[in-house]
């Protein structure tokens, strides 16, 4: 059977001297191309430079010498992360605190690094929401595995999932304790200081979602 | 045979036949809701409505519409022709229909899609039929626009139970009333049935009645939309991540023809679902076969044991040879499973002609309830297989008269289960010096033997069953296997390496071999009909 990694052969003794390129001047024709390369390269830095000694260009590092200090003290101080910065998850909450999400495993679907998981379970008898909707029993996301594309939080149906805690992945010291569940995720809050979403939902007892029986039905 | 020309081409079809189900045997598909193969066509999903261009000597049938022309934005009168549902019309030699090829029939299958979703929930997230739901293909197939009604839905009831099987969501029905027919024309119990009219209509249950039976999976199974859903599945899984493979029913002796539904990520089964074969079960399988995909977890035998003990299956192999070092061979009783593939029997009779031994018996389950539609009496799967095997096979009672007449002290045992839950048995079992048993299931012969190897159960390996009617039926490979099981006949040749026999088998490819040559005048199974998609 052909191994899938060939052993290198040895060395031949009778090894022969590789013939060597005569520089002709098509060979050298890379010459005059490193030299351009370098001469635009040149350009810009002098162009740079005379900008930055004329004041015409803020320059990143020297534009807070004024304040006497040109880096932050990271973690205490952070440089603000932009308005849609994605960040870590948090499971959005409906107005009686319950999950918003109903563990249709969509987010799970369209990950792409296979980080979530979720065990779909029914309310229990006489809940309102038994027979309309499932919740999830269990919901873990593996903050390690995730790779911060977005894309759960593109596909909730129910806007149950976001990434807008603002909270940068945080290092820990053991690998299960990037296995955020229900309650953490549940507890995390989103900028504007709340666990809930402004998107409505329909709850049972609404016009929308009148009952599971057909005291409703009328002719 | 005669043809009739759909969308310009040339289709067979035998007399009698619908235009749906000639097209379907062509693997062409018209889009329907309410038709299945095996089941009366109602014609009343209007989903397969197709054009029927008139004969030489007849006019087409036209009707007065009134259409909406945007040059002059209002409605002028125009014509369309009368559509037939292919469900329903027989085909005729020569005629032709139209099917995509028609704007009519594009146009009224968008309009009958865009209806059936005006009351319904959308609600596939958590929807257990998304991802196999027809409402969800057709849309995409045929409609692609959002519904222009901005009124509020029809609000109907949910959840409602059955029967100890069964969850019915009105609101996701689209009254296709497959599982009434399926109740009323296959499980000959018509307890189903539909009330109220229009967009109140729903399914009911006769009063005083329950959706019972050994037949009430199937209804879910024909269910072309979410609207019945089984409480054995429901919210378990999303059909995406599972994989099928082909599998072989383990419930009876019918061998229906199945696929095992498997979450490869979790190593886990979740459900059969009937595969169509015309010869064996048609398109059905009974609630204890569709349940019995939990036999690949439940009972299982996953570590080797000596004397109850947990062991490894080295320890348990040298303890084999010592048990046996100082007997004949020729004494060694030899238990063959009818619960066991052909394979795995194969190699424990190849382990018994090596020993020299003539001592077969057989065992299985018992025997159990049975009717004339799918069930089978005898509850093992490869009974004939065995008897195909061995002709000359010795009853498991022969087994316990020998073991009680001193005839039979040691024994080599496939499967664990015993067709007699009787507590003499456990004493005769417990009467013999050597009991080594190779099992996929936990039963009698695993509590008594000294020795016991794990085998895996038939979702974890490749075998052949041979049902009730003779025909030889592979099962494939679903699961990978679990804890220390082996297939059963790569256990058998370890044993008898153990035993200081040499097997003539190394791979199941040699097995296969020596089967087919042995078995080239026992029938083989007929392929499975390309049957239409229900």
């Amino acid at each position: 059977m052909p191994r899938a990694f060939p052993k290198k052969p040895p060395a031949p003794l009778n090894a022969k001297p590789v013939e060597y390129v005569e520089k002709t001047p098509t060979v050298q024709s890379y010459l005059p191309e490193i030299f351009r390369g370098i001469g635009t390269s040149m350009r810009h830095w002098f162009k740079n430079t005379r900008d930055l000694i004329r004041g015409t260009r803020p320059d990143p590092v020297t534009e807070r010498w004024a304040d006497g200090i040109t880096t932050i003290a990271y973690p205490e101080q952070k440089r603000p992360y932009p308005e849609r910065f994605r960040g870590v998850h948090r499971l959005t909450v409906r107005d009686d605190g319950s999950p918003r999400c109903v563990a249709c495993l969509c987010c799970s679907t369209a990950c792409p690094a296979q980080c979530i998981y979720i065990e779909a379970g029914e309310y229990p008898e006489g809940d309102k929401r038994r027979g309309y909707e499932r919740y999830p029993v269990k919901f873990v996301i593996d903050e390690l595995r995730c790779i911060f594309c977005g894309f759960c939080v593109e596909a909730c149906p129910c806007d149950a999932i976001r990434m807008d805690t603002g909270i940068h992945a945080v290092p820990y010291d053991s690998r299960d304790q990037f296995l955020y569940d229900k309650d953490i995720l549940i507890n995390f809050v989103g900028r504007d200081g709340t666990r809930e979403t402004s998107n409505p939902r329909h709850e049972p007892g609404d016009p929308t979602h009148p009952g599971i029986t057909r005291d409703h039905i009328s002719h | 045979m005669p043809t009739f020309k759909l969308d310009g081409k040339e289709i067979p079809f035998e007399p009698g036949d619908s235009i749906i189900k000639a097209a379907a045997r062509q693997g062409i598909e018209i889009p329907h809701y309410c038709w299945h193969p095996g089941l009366s066509a109602p014609a009343n999903c209007r989903m397969c409505l197709v054009e029927i261009k008139p004969g030489p000597q007849q006019r087409a049938m036209m009707l007065d519409v009134l259409e909406f022309d945007p040059s002059i934005n209002d409605y002028r009168p125009a014509q369309k022709p009368k559509l037939q549902p292919a469900c329903q019309m027989p085909a005729v030699e020569g005629q032709e229909v139209l099917s995509e090829t028609s704007p009519h029939v594009l146009k009224a299958r968008k309009t009958v899609q865009e209806l059936l979703l005006l009351n319904h929930p959308v609600d596939c997230p958590i929807c257990d039929q998304a991802g196999e739901c027809k409402l969800q293909d057709y849309w995409l197939e045929h409609q692609k626009t959002q519904k222009r009604m901005r009124d509020e839905p029809i609000h109907k009831p949910k959840a409602v139970v059955f029967g100890p099987t069964i969850v019915y969501d009105a609101e996701r029905c689209v009254m296709c009333t497959r599982c009434i027919r399926f109740m009323a024309e296959v499980a000959k119990d018509p307890v189903l049935d539909m009330r109220e009219r229009g967009n109140l209509n729903e399914i009911c249950v006769a009063p005083g009645r329950q959706l019972d039976g050994h037949y009430t999976f199937m209804t879910e199974h024909v269910c072309p939309v979410g609207a019945l859903t089984t409480k054995d599945f429901r919210f378990k899984a999303r059909v995406w991540f599972l994989r099928s493979a082909k599998s072989i029913c383990q419930g009876c002796a019918t061998g229906c023809n199945a696929w095992l539904d498997y979450d490869p990520r979790y190593n886990k089964a979740y459900r059969y679902r009937p595969r169509d074969n015309e010869a064996v079960n048609k398109y059905w399988m009974c609630d204890g076969g569709m349940l019995s995909y939990r036999a690949a977890h439940v009972g299982r035998v996953t570590s080797a044991k000596v004397k109850g003990k947990t062991v490894t299956v080295e320890a348990a192999l040298s303890e084999v040879t010592k048990r046996f070092s100082d007997t004949s061979r020729e004494s060694i009783a030899f238990v063959l499973s009818a619960q066991h593939s052909l394979e795995d029997n194969w190699a424990l009779r190849e382990v018994a002609r090596l020993a020299g031994s003539s001592n077969i018996y057989v065992t299985g389950a018992g025997p159990g309830y049975k009717d004339d539609i799918l069930i089978d009496e005898d509850k093992n799967s490869n009974t004939a297989g065995v008897v195909e095997l061995v002709p000359s096979l010795r009853p498991f009672p022969q087994l316990i008269e020998d073991i009680r007449g001193g005839r039979v002290t040691q024994i080599i045992a496939l499967g664990g289960v015993t067709p007699r839950n009787d507590p003499e048995d456990v004493t005769a079992l417990g009467m013999v010096s050597t009991l080594v048993t190779v099992a996929a299931h936990e039963g009698a012969l695993t509590e008594a033997a000294h020795v016991v190897l794990p085998a895996t159960s038939w979702a974890e390996q490749s075998g052949t069953y041979v049902n009730r009617q003779g025909f030889r039926q592979v099962a494939d490979k679903a699961l990978e296997p679990q804890g220390a099981s082996r297939p059963a006949w790569e256990q058998l040749r370890a044993l008898a390496l153990a035993l200081g026999l040499e097997p003539t088998w190394t791979k199941l490819k040699d097995i296969r071999k020596e089967l087919t040559v042995s078995a080239a005048a026992v029938q083989s199974a007929p392929a499975v009909e390309p049957s239409p998609a229900p």
